[in-house]
């Protein structure tokens, strides 16, 4: 049955430690509201990891392939985008054969791509919640990159095998990998702040969005090169972060020299973006239980 | 001692968009031009609200739907953003909504435990602590590792309430939760509720249920059209708030089983001379009137109250089951009444459900759910479970008597006149 008394009193007890006191005004558009979001966001650190892990388990609950889906989109891709590439048409690549060239793009593209896609949705499928229980928001959507993360890693399992196929070996290039895929999470949140907090008002943002990926991946160097796209062009074109992010992540893997130009863009536009979404998001997130 | 909460001139407005019907046949860029053409409504759910709840305190808010209440449940949990004014809220603040919104079927028990702990806020060591506990208090201790998907509803709304339930928190929200689970689990709950109470917890309880909020509230709230219209002892504010309620009209909402032979529009109590008092007293006459509609003939019809206590103890029956002859309801309106000569029930607030059905059928045609309540003060002042409504009499201790030889002696008085203190004990 219920907690006998002395439970309670030692819980009571416990109470009489420090207590926060949170003050709720109406929303403003400010630096402290930034930081306070950001306080707020630490305080529930534990719920993001738990829904991130959630976000995986129930992608392979009761999937017979479970986490091989994980691999099966980027490969898929590749295979296709390396016969019609490599076999009908053919793309120079400089030094690598087509289809590593190609799966080491697919694989920062398809973090992307799914983190966008369903990180989008993140507030609208979880109106239930959103209207019932108040934790930081940003965290449904988030939760959604930390899943295609560790889905990255699963799918980078492909990569080092055919890598080793193909006798291509890791530099110590390698290591900006990490600035790179970090600069890409970046990016990827703040699109996924702003697309989510869009898409509780106008859903056509959900609509669109396959489409809108599928142009900007060609808007991308995923299945050509960076070098491929002509000079005159070279300045509009480098005004997409993923130009950056993709050909970089692709020359850390197979050891080309890093293209500082794009990356440094890229970086920009990133830690600039970052702040903007989130303060964004927080300004829809405070009514958005009275809209979704 | 501080104040828990504090409202300070807070008003939350609201944005209404009315769309016109034949909106929806036009193309969604016409739709759009009459959008901007549209005037916006402006709603004001709260205007200007301030108060302070102080800690330990528990607090009720009533009024009536779209009163505010729910706006200030939503404001304090942090759901929604206030249009002017401030909130303070000192403390570890959870609010018990609506249980079990965040489960996802496909994962375990224990799954959905951590993942509805941590969206409730709490970490994952403390709910590792508490996943004993928190499982026990459900009664899914052996089920923890099945999804659940396969769970009833009572465990599913078992196991929400037990886990929004371990939060230990400073202030404790609560919205309507009462009205889940059967009534031994619901009995458990409000156990819960007053140990929390006991301990020093801050509760802040938002309900319909009148009967609920006399019980475990020190001081009630009440909302008129967004703006706080009294504050005080339950008992006043309840019984100020009864007088307000326009003769009852049930909400529709309530009704729990869908068949429209027959439906209840109303229950209310009266005098016998017609009176509707918002308070009756242990030994009153009481006449219980149903108001009904039927849409379809219904033969050999029953009516029954039941009434019951703020925590669901079914007090008593009235009903037409036993008694009289058989009712046969022709289509239109009609009334019942029940006539009850001296009330039983001892002082306190209780909710009335009432039904109709056909004799013999398992399903009831139309139940309303607290369709009423009953607010019954002291009146004949007796102890024990209910008032025994008897006559007695005074027998000579005559040295031939015997009480079956001195009927004629037998001292009957009206019930008006006899004085609680000589009421003996029968």
């Amino acid at each position: 049955m219920a907690l006998s008394e002395a439970d309670l009193v030692a819980a009571g007890v416990g109470r009489d430690g420090p207590r926060r006191t949170k003050v709720i005004r109406p929303v403003a558009f400010s630096i402290r509201d930034l930081w306070a979001g950001l306080m707020g966001l630490s305080a529930y650190a534990d719920l993001l990891v738990v829904l991130s892990a959630h976000r995986l388990k129930i992608r392979y609950k009761q999937s017979m392939l479970g986490i091989a889906w994980a691999v099966i989109q980027p490969v898929a891709l590749m295979l296709i985008y390396t016969l019609v590439f490599s076999v009908f048409t053919r793309i120079k690549t400089p030094g690598v054969p087509y289809a590593v060239f190609a799966y080491a793009a697919l694989l920062p593209w398809t973090f992307f791509s799914t983190s966008l896609t369903n990180a989008t949705n993140g507030l609208v499928s979880h109106a239930q919640l959103v209207t019932k229980v108040y934790f930081p928001r940003e965290i449904l959507p988030i939760s959604y990159i930390v899943a295609a993360l560790v889905d990255l890693l699963i799918a980078s399992i492909v990569m080092t095998g055919l890598m080793i196929y193909y006798h291509v070996s890791l530099t110590p290039q390698a290591l900006w990998l990490i600035p790179v895929t970090l600069i890409m999470a970046a990016f990827t949140t703040a699109c996924s702040l702003i697309f989510s907090a869009m898409q509780v008002r106008v859903r056509d943002i959900g609509m669109a969005m396959p489409l809108v990926l599928q142009l900007w991946m060609f808007g991308s160097p995923v299945v050509y090169s960076l070098r491929q796209v002509p000079e005159r062009f070279r300045d509009y074109y480098l005004l997409n972060p993923m130009v950056g992010i993709i050909e970089n992540f692709r020359s850390a893997l197979l050891g080309n020299p890093i293209d500082s130009h794009s990356l440094v863009i890229s970086t920009i536009m990133s830690v600039v973006l970052l702040p903007l979404s989130y303060l964004y998001f927080k300004r829809v997130e405070a009514t958005v239980a009275d809209v979704i | 001692m501080p104040s828990d909460l504090t409202f300070n001139n807070v008003s939350k407005r609201y944005i209404v968009r009315h769309e016109v019907d034949d909106d929806a046949t036009k193309h969604p860029w016409i739709r759009k031009l009459n959008a901007l053409r549209k005037r916006r409504d402006e709603f004001w759910a709260l205007r200007d609200v301030s108060f302070t709840v102080e800690r330990g305190e528990t607090v009720g808010i009533i009024g009536h739907n779209g009163a505010g209440k729910s706006t200030i449940l939503k404001l304090l949990a942090n759901i929604t953003a206030p249009t002017s004014g401030e909130i303070v809220i000192n403390g570890r603040l959870s609010a018990l909504i609506e249980v079990g919104s965040g489960f996802h079927p496909e994962l375990t028990g224990r799954e959905n435990i951590f993942l509805n702990g941590a969206i409730l806020g709490m970490g994952r060591r403390e709910i590792a602590e508490k996943l004993e506990s928190i499982a026990d208090f459900a009664g899914v201790k052996a089920f923890l590792d099945v999804p659940v998907k396969r769970f009833s509803s009572g465990m599913y709304v078992r196991l929400g309430f037990s886990i929004a339930s371990h939060l230990d928190p400073d202030i404790l929200l609560l919205d309507e939760v009462l009205a889940v689970g059967d009534a031994a689990f619901q009995e458990k709950c409000l156990q819960r509720i007053e140990g929390l109470r006991r301990a020093g917890t801050t509760i802040v309880f938002i309900s319909h249920d009148l009967a609920a909020v006399e019980r475990i509230c020190d001081r009630v709230i009440l909302m008129r059209r967004g703006e706080v219209a009294a504050s005080g002892k339950p008992r006043d504010i309840i019984s100020l708030y009864q007088q307000q309620i326009e003769p009852s009209r049930i909400n529709t909402m309530k009704t729990a089983v869908e068949d429209d032979r027959a439906i209840i529009e109303s229950l209310a109590f009266y005098t016998p001379s017609g009176l509707r008092p918002s308070v009756f007293h242990t030994g009153d006459p009481l006449v219980a009137r149903i108001d009904y509609v039927a849409h379809h003939e219904v033969k050999d019809a029953v009516f029954e109250i039941f009434v019951r206590t703020g925590d669901l103890t079914e007090m008593c029956q009235l009903t037409t089951e036993t008694s009289g002859s058989p009712i046969n309801l022709p289509v239109g309106p009609g009334t019942l009444e029940f006539h009850c000569d001296e009330l039983s029930l001892q002082p306190g607030m209780y909710h009335a459900n009432v039904c109709v059905k056909e004799r013999l059928a398992s399903e009831a045609i139309n139940w309303q759910y607290h369709a009423a309540t009953l607010r019954v003060d002291p009146g004949r002042i007796t102890r024990g479970q209910f008032y025994q409504s008897n006559r007695w009499k005074l027998l000579r201790q005559a040295q031939s008597a015997t009480p079956a030889q001195n009927g004629a002696a037998e001292a009957e008085r009206p019930p008006s006149a006899r004085r609680p203190s000589l009421t003996p004990t029968t």
